[in-house]
């Protein structure tokens, strides 16, 4: 009918191909820009983690959409729990050993383990779904780039330990400021919702791509502002522009879904509020 | 650099431990009557909501009370058996509250459409399964097989938060604790999607047919956990 692209299989619109571009460079150079600008310009940059973490959710909600399309038997919700149950391993370890590499050991790394998910689902647990494989790793990897780029906009860095100089805490490390504080679980579920809710929301078989991508980036904002209003408490980020620039793109992509909600609805009609008590009688 | 094969070596047992808590939860997750869907409209035996829920809401029950024991004591037993407990006591709350719902809400008799008698209790079951429906509520056999599952599950979890807090490191003892939960939950979750991709998102119990399916997910479970204890292992052992 329209740009949008069908449900059905695989077809869509945008190629899953620019997807994963979109996703692993957007990701990388968002984590990246943030770590290099927090040092250069000021803890106000740290709003880019977020965009990055963005990339990553629309990517893992695009791989999502592809994937339970075939059907999974469990709901939608699991792959979004698994893809962060993946990733928060793979970026454990990742950060830990990486040092500077930190981000990419973890994209890596987390991709290793959703292939052998993938590849266990498929020949194990039989569950015959030919895109299983790509997908979960295509998944798996977006959680990991999820959670390493809000962990990076809400503390300005995504070095795993604190940087002591004299025995002064001159920069918060993730261990102590993101995993100890207990924030991890912030990122956990709202990273988790904003990759699975997007098409749990929209499927059906009037599912169009550029419609749960909007959701995608919609659900990805709310993430974004949720991590400002941490970095406010932070020391070493600050959130009111992740704050602000994260409003600005839930407007944005909230207006854009409400767009293609509107393009792909027989008719949109206001039913009115319920009646009061009085007009009933 | 990290010395990995050193870590590895060093702590090769807590590997082990960690892999064999993730098989326990994944076996666990086949004796949790899930219902999905199809059971929060009374469609279906077992609890109305997703294998994913249940398992990590009693698990990470399972965590709490494990932790929470972990505080007095340094005993394996005494741990392990406070979050086996701890996860038990959640499962049951849950489906006792669900069982009103589907009794005095619903007003439906508890019953399964998989078996004609109930093992447990031997009482006739199909003479009481609407027509259309898969079941509905938490037949005993169910409730019990519940209760067992999420003992398990909090079980392996419970053994897998304790192995990972018996690995030698030189992180404050914040920071360890804070990524150890942390860590276990990511397992947790792992370990409770990929039985219920086996099962295929519902299951009564372990009267259920699909219960026989169970060594394929403790094989899925195995090599997963194992390739997952590996880096966690790497990782903290080498702070």
């Amino acid at each position: 009918m329209s740009a949008g692209g069908g449900g059905g299989g695989a077809h869509a619109a945008i190629p899953q191909n620019n997807i994963i571009a979109f996703g692993v460079v957007g990701g990388l150079v968002g984590i990246y820009a943030a770590y290099f600008l927090v040092d250069m310009v000021g803890p106000y940059m740290s709003f880019l983690g977020a965009l990055g973490a963005i990339c990553g959710i629309v990517w893992g909600a695009a791989a999502v959409r592809r994937v339970a399309n075939y059907g999974l038997g469990t709901g939608v919700p699991s792959i979004g729990m698994l893809a962060l149950g993946i990733g928060i391993i793979a970026a454990t370890f990742g950060l830990a050993v990486g040092g500077i590499a930190g981000p990419v050991v973890a994209l890596v790394f987390a991709a290793l383990i959703g292939l052998v998910v993938g590849i266990l689902a498929n020949k194990v647990l039989n569950m015959g779904i030919p895109i299983m494989v790509q997908s979960m790793t295509e998944i798996a990897a977006a959680g990991a780039i999820t959670i390493v780029g809000l962990s990076t906009s809400m503390i300005g860095t995504f070095m795993f330990f604190d940087e002591v100089v004299n025995g002064v805490v001159v920069t918060q490390g993730v261990a102590s400021g993101v995993m100890t504080t207990g924030y991890i679980a912030v990122i956990f579920i709202a990273g988790g919702l904003a990759i699975l809710h997007p098409y749990n929301a929209n499927l059906g078989p009037d599912e169009k791509q550029d419609r749960t991508l909007a959701c995608a980036f919609e659900k990805g904002a709310i993430a974004m502002i949720i991590a400002g209003i941490v970095a406010t408490i932070t020391p070493f980020a600050s959130g009111s522009l992740t704050i602000l620039i994260g409003v600005a793109i839930w407007y944005i992509s909230f207006s854009g879904f409400y767009k293609r909600v509107k393009r792909d609805a027989f008719k949109v009609t206001g039913t009115g509020l319920l009646p009061s008590k009085e007009e009933l009688e | 650099m990290i010395d990995i094969v050193g870590i590895i070596a060093a702590d090769f047992l807590n590997i082990i431990l960690i892999t064999l808590g993730g098989i326990l939860i994944a076996l666990g997750v086949h004796l949790v009557p899930v219902g999905g869907a199809p059971a929060a409209m009374a469609q279906a035996t077992g609890v109305g909501t997703g294998t994913v829920q249940l398992a990590a809401g009693a698990g990470l029950t399972g965590l709490v009370t494990a932790g929470f024991m972990m505080n007095v004591t340094d005993s394996l037993g005494l741990i392990l058996a406070s979050g086996t407990v701890g996860a038990m006591i959640m499962i049951s709350v849950t489906m006792l509250v669900g069982q009103w719902m589907y009794v005095y809400g619903v007003g439906c008799p508890p019953a399964s459409a998989k078996v004609k008698y109930d093992p447990i209790t031997k009482d006739r079951q199909d003479l009481y399964v609407s027509q259309g429906t898969e079941g509905h509520g938490i037949p005993t056999a169910s409730f019990i097989s519940g209760v067992i599952g999420a003992g398990l599950g909090g079980l392996g979890g419970s053994l897998i938060y304790f192995s990972l807090l018996s690995i030698e490191n030189g992180l404050p003892e914040a920071d360890f604790i804070g990524i150890a939960s942390i860590f276990a939950i990511g397992l947790f979750f792992v370990n409770a999607v990929i039985p219920s991709y086996n099962i295929g998102g519902t299951i009564e119990g372990f009267h259920d047919p699909k219960f026989k399916r169970f060594p394929k997910a403790v094989l899925a479970s195995f090599v997963a956990t194992f390739l997952a204890a590996i880096m966690g292992v790497v990782a903290i052992g080498g702070m």
